[in-house]
């Protein structure tokens, strides 16, 4: 009976233990459930991901093209070369064949080849011939893959305009930087199934996503003006001795620059070789220090006293305001006091009773200190800002430097004075350029720009890039006045070196010298515009630390008139005098 | 089922005795999937490693064929045969455990675990040993106490007895999961022996709200703090944080189990056994049977496993003597145990412990010494007279 008993209860106690190892059992029925239906998609993600292995197919950068169509940043084809540890059959082979077609040491590929990882690269943009006739040779364990280059036709014009790409294509200066989101292009992928030591599993097949090239940048570039300006430019420097000459065209009516030269240039397809000698125990910060100093951009990373050029502002601000008419006369005995400072005209003997038309033509500072005090600080100020100086250009280049200007509260007579005439401030040259070419257009403060339209490789239109414009900056009255005025600065006034027979230029001339003052350091510089009474093209010619003669009007001038002789036939502007 | 059986028996009264023909089945078809599963999990790896995609499979069914003549005789002989060995089988068990660390010992996977048996290509996982001599034991231990297997003391006793092998598996092996199992046999037998109910239902309170408490303070711990086995915990819970190191098995089996869906990939159609899940063949086989079979395969997988107790627990149940229903009962919890665990360390129900999967995982010993059990349960289960019943 107890025995009985005791089994029953045994019985009871076996089933008890065994029900409850059911219950656990689906219990973990339930986690499976969870696992493989609520979280399946989330973990076949992950495993997809963990066993599939990329290489990118790199899209082709979208090209830059000048204003008549030629190509200036191209691509070309190169091949990188790899080789996967785990596929290689012959290891001789394969480093004998790669040691004899990229000339490689044999101790370097020999180690790359014996590595063990799941792709080793040997060598990166090799020659597509080259790349083939290693593909010829079909070794196992042997990739090569097709890759794009930048490539640059013109190698050293416009450089620091155009800008240079990096090791993965992307835009490091220049307009490659500016429009990155449209040349760029988007990678494409290959992607293989691999076992986790990197071994494609060839059953599964390779899935492709296909890159999108980028598109292509029509610019507003001439190259044939940017390649002619640039030779201008070297004579200068090489005649002149010049540390750097900078050259600016551009359409001042709608601002599309159409050359901007800076030599030295560098060439693009050698960025980081540097221009200049230096010996060889160069530290890498120097080197690069030396490196970005060769990349930049004078018409728009550098900042100059203009000088005499600014007299067009200081006109065009005492035109507009009224406080002087061309007839009005001024007497020049070749210096003004202003409070208890003595200003001297560059002219020691002074010029004597003279109009203000007269005064513009022979560049006389006191007739324009004269007209700036006239003004008061207020005014001159309200000016200076109306006209856009204090802001940037807006131009479609990175790092554009601002203006280094007196702030209000500091600036007195004296400083306003040395104001009128161009000193004691700094601006970019294609800062000088647009505020002049918005004087002489009429008033419309144009944005200065290369980018005009972009395009895919198909040649369907994607996006016609706007600038802004800001008009009645000056009243069309005074801007044709002043293009009278500087008409004459060039036929008749110390800008006659920039006269060209049969056609009518008007431009300005200037001559300053680098801080600090007695260096001996000048700037020569003018700026010119054609045909002077409906302007289309405006140039300025900036020549730095020139040696011997260094008159803007002896040595800037002549350059932008050679370049006018050539370029305004080419752009057709003839005769316009003969009316 | 079984009283169906029973029956109709009973009617052509053809044999006095019965041989459970059902849980042979079960036990032969747990095999051959194993060994199927083993290959397909096993031959990528297998193939770069021996050049024999083959090579754990032959390997696994020369073990199941020694293991199932070793069952077929363990069956054929009287259970109360191996009572007198008892003693000897205890301390045996104690005494086998430090062999590995003599020159017969074979490391792998950074643990000394298995011995070799000098002339014979089989190496031997004293653990496993020990699982089936505490069964024995312990079902001698019963039956010895009588009536006093419920008093405190039969419970201390019962409970001090498998500590010592549990301590050394633990300690020289460092197989703490081997050890929870020895430890969880005795105490499912002394739940059984013991007719009383009230303080087991205390004590698995306790255990669980300890578990409970314990996990909570962890959780709530840095993770910085504490030592290996609280780490284990933190990335137990989240094993995302720890791609690299311990986190790594954990996640490729969920990877495996996560992409096999409700259908599953199909047959041979792994990716994760290419090298990314370690052990597949082994601890993790039943993640690449998810991943392939999908979650049809796996709950077909577990209702196996369940039909296996429940066979075992009918001949438990219905056993001529109380050491023959506590021999079952030590089985039973060696498989349930085992079978519990596995699953729950896959499914990262639990944090990651090494444990094979009874019958399918590879593993040479463990199923030789399974198949000796399950030879003793098919041993009691040819004492059941029918005719009694």
């Amino acid at each position: 009976m107890l025995s009985r008993l005791k089994k029953t209860a045994h019985r009871k106690k076996i089933t008890i233990a065994v029900v409850l190892c059911v219950l656990v059992l689906a219990g973990l029925f339930g986690r499976l459930v969870y696992l493989m239906i609520w979280k399946a998609d989330y973990y076949s993600e992950l495993a997809t991901q963990l066993h599939e292995r990329e290489r990118s197919i790199k899209a082709a950068r979208g090209r830059i093209i000048d204003r008549n169509g030629t190509v200036i940043a191209d691509n070309r084809t190169v091949c990188t070369v790899s080789v996967i540890h785990s596929q290689i059959e012959d290891a001789e082979t394969v480093i004998d064949v790669l040691c004899k077609e990229l000339g490689l040491s044999r101790e370097y590929v020999t180690q790359r080849v014996e590595k063990y990882s799941s792709i080793e690269r040997i060598k990166s943009n090799v020659d597509k011939t080259i790349g083939d006739r290693i593909r010829e040779y079909d070794l196992a364990g042997v990739k090569v893959d097709e890759d794009y280059k930048r490539y640059y036709p013109y190698s050293d014009l416009a450089s620091k305009v155009l800008g240079f790409t990096g090791s993965d294509n992307q835009g490091i200066i220049g307009l490659e930087v500016v429009y990155e989101k449209y040349l760029e292009g988007t990678s494409g992928t290959i992607l293989t199934v691999t076992d986790a030591a990197g071994i494609e599993v060839e059953e599964e097949g390779e899935r492709r996503i296909e890159p999108v090239n980028g598109k292509d940048l029509y610019i507003s570039l001439d190259m044939n003006i940017q390649s002619y300006a640039t030779q201008l430019a070297q004579q200068a420097m090489a005649a002149k001795e010049a540390e750097s000459v900078s050259i600016l065209v551009m359409n001042p009516q709608n601002g599309e620059i159409l050359a901007m030269v800076n030599v030295p240039e560098f060439d693009l397809n050698n960025p980081y070789e540097l221009t200049v000698d230096v010996n060889k125990d160069v530290t890498d910060k120097e080197k690069q220090d030396l490196l970005n100093q060769m990349w930049r951009n004078g018409c728009i990373n550098d900042t100059y006293e203009p000088g005499s050029t600014f007299k067009i502002i200081t006109a065009a601000a005492g035109l507009e305001e009224g406080v002087v008419t061309p007839q009005s006369t001024f007497s020049c005995p070749g210096y003004i006091i202003v409070d208890d400072r003595k200003i001297k005209c560059h002219k020691v003997a002074g010029h004597g009773g003279e109009t203000f038309v007269q005064g513009t033509m022979n560049s006389c500072n006191p007739v324009f200190i004269t007209v700036g005090l006239r003004l008061g600080v207020d005014k001159y100020y309200e000016y200076f800002e109306k006209f856009g100086l204090k802001t940037k250009t807006g131009v479609d280049l990175p790092g554009e430097a601002g203006t280094i200007m007196h702030s209000k509260e500091d600036m007195g007579n004296v400083e306003l004075a040395t104001v009128s005439f161009g000193q004691s401030f700094q601006i970019t040259p294609m800062q000088l350029v647009t505020t002049v070419s918005s004087i002489i257009n009429g008033g419309n403060r144009v944005t200065p720009h290369f980018g005009v339209k972009v395009m895919n490789m198909e040649g369907t239109e994607i996006e016609v890039l706007e600038y802004p414009v800001q008009k009645g900056i000056v009243s069309e009255e005074t801007s044709a006045t002043l293009r009278e005025i500087l008409e004459l600065v060039v036929s008749e006034g110390t800008g006659k070196n920039g006269k060209i027979e049969g056609f009518r230029i008007g431009g300005k001339t200037a001559t300053s010298q680098t801080l600090p003052r007695g260096s001996g350091r000048y700037i020569a510089s003018y700026i010119g515009f054609a045909p002077a009474d409906d302007p289309q093209v405006i140039a300025l010619a900036i020549v730095n630390n020139p040696q011997g003669v260094y008159y803007g009007g002896q040595v800037a001038a002549p350059i932008v008139r050679q370049l006018f002789e050539n370029i305004l036939p080419y752009l057709g502007i003839m005769n316009y005098n003969e009316e | 089922m079984a009283a169906q059986r029973r029956k109709h028996k009973k009617k052509n009264n053809k044999s006095e005795y019965f041989f459970d023909y059902s849980l042979l089945f079960i036990i032969l078809f747990l095999l051959g999937f194993g060994m199927l599963m083993i290959y397909s999990a096993s031959s990528y790896t297998a193939y770069l490693e021996y050049g024999d995609s083959a090579q754990y499979l032959k390997k696994q069914l020369l073990a199941s064929i020694l293991g199932l003549i070793a069952m077929t005789v363990v069956a054929n002989i009287p259970y109360h045969f191996w009572e007198r060995f008892a003693v000897l089988a205890y301390v045996v068990s104690i005494a086998i455990i430090p062999v590995v660390l003599t020159p017969l010992g074979i490391s792998s996977h950074g643990a000394r675990r298995w011995f070799k048996i000098p002339g014979i290509p089989l190496q031997v996982q004293p653990a496993e040993v020990a699982k089936l001599c505490m069964i024995l034991f312990l079902a001698c231990l019963v039956c010895k106490l009588g009536k006093k297997a419920g008093t405190f003391k039969g419970i201390v006793l019962m409970f001090l007895a498998p500590l010592p092998q549990a301590i050394m598996i633990w300690r020289i092996t460092s197989n703490l999961s081997s050890a929870i199992i020895v430890v969880g046999i005795s105490v499912l037998m002394i739940f059984v022996a013991d007719p009383h109910y009230k303080k087991y239902l205390v004590m698995g309170t306790g255990a669980v709200a300890g578990v409970i408490a314990l996990v909570y303070a962890i959780i709530n711990m840095e993770t910085s703090e504490g030592g290996f086995r609280i780490r284990r915990i933190a990335i137990w819970l989240h094993p995302e944080t720890d791609p690299e190191g311990t986190g790594f098995q954990t996640l490729q089996a969920l990877y495996a189990i996560g992409s096999g869906g409700i259908w599953g990939k199909g047959l041979g159609q792994s990716m994760q056994k290419l090298n990314f899940l370690p052990e597949a063949q082994n601890d993790m086989i039943f993640s690449i049977i998810c991943e392939e079979l999908g979650l049809f395969g796996a709950v077909a997988v577990i209702l196996m496993f369940i039909l296996l107790l429940w066979r075992m627990m009918i001949i438990a149940n219905n056993a001529p003597d109380l050491f023959g229903a506590m021999l079952v009962v030590g089985v039973i919890g060696h498989i349930a145990i085992q079978v519990i665990l596995n699953i729950a360390v896959v499914t990262n129900s639990i944090p990651n412990t090494g444990i094979s999967l009874p019958f399918i995982s590879y593993g040479g010993s463990s199923v030789m010494f399974l198949l000796i059990e399950m030879g003793l349960v098919l041993s009691v289960a040819k004492r059941i007279q029918l005719k009694e019943v």
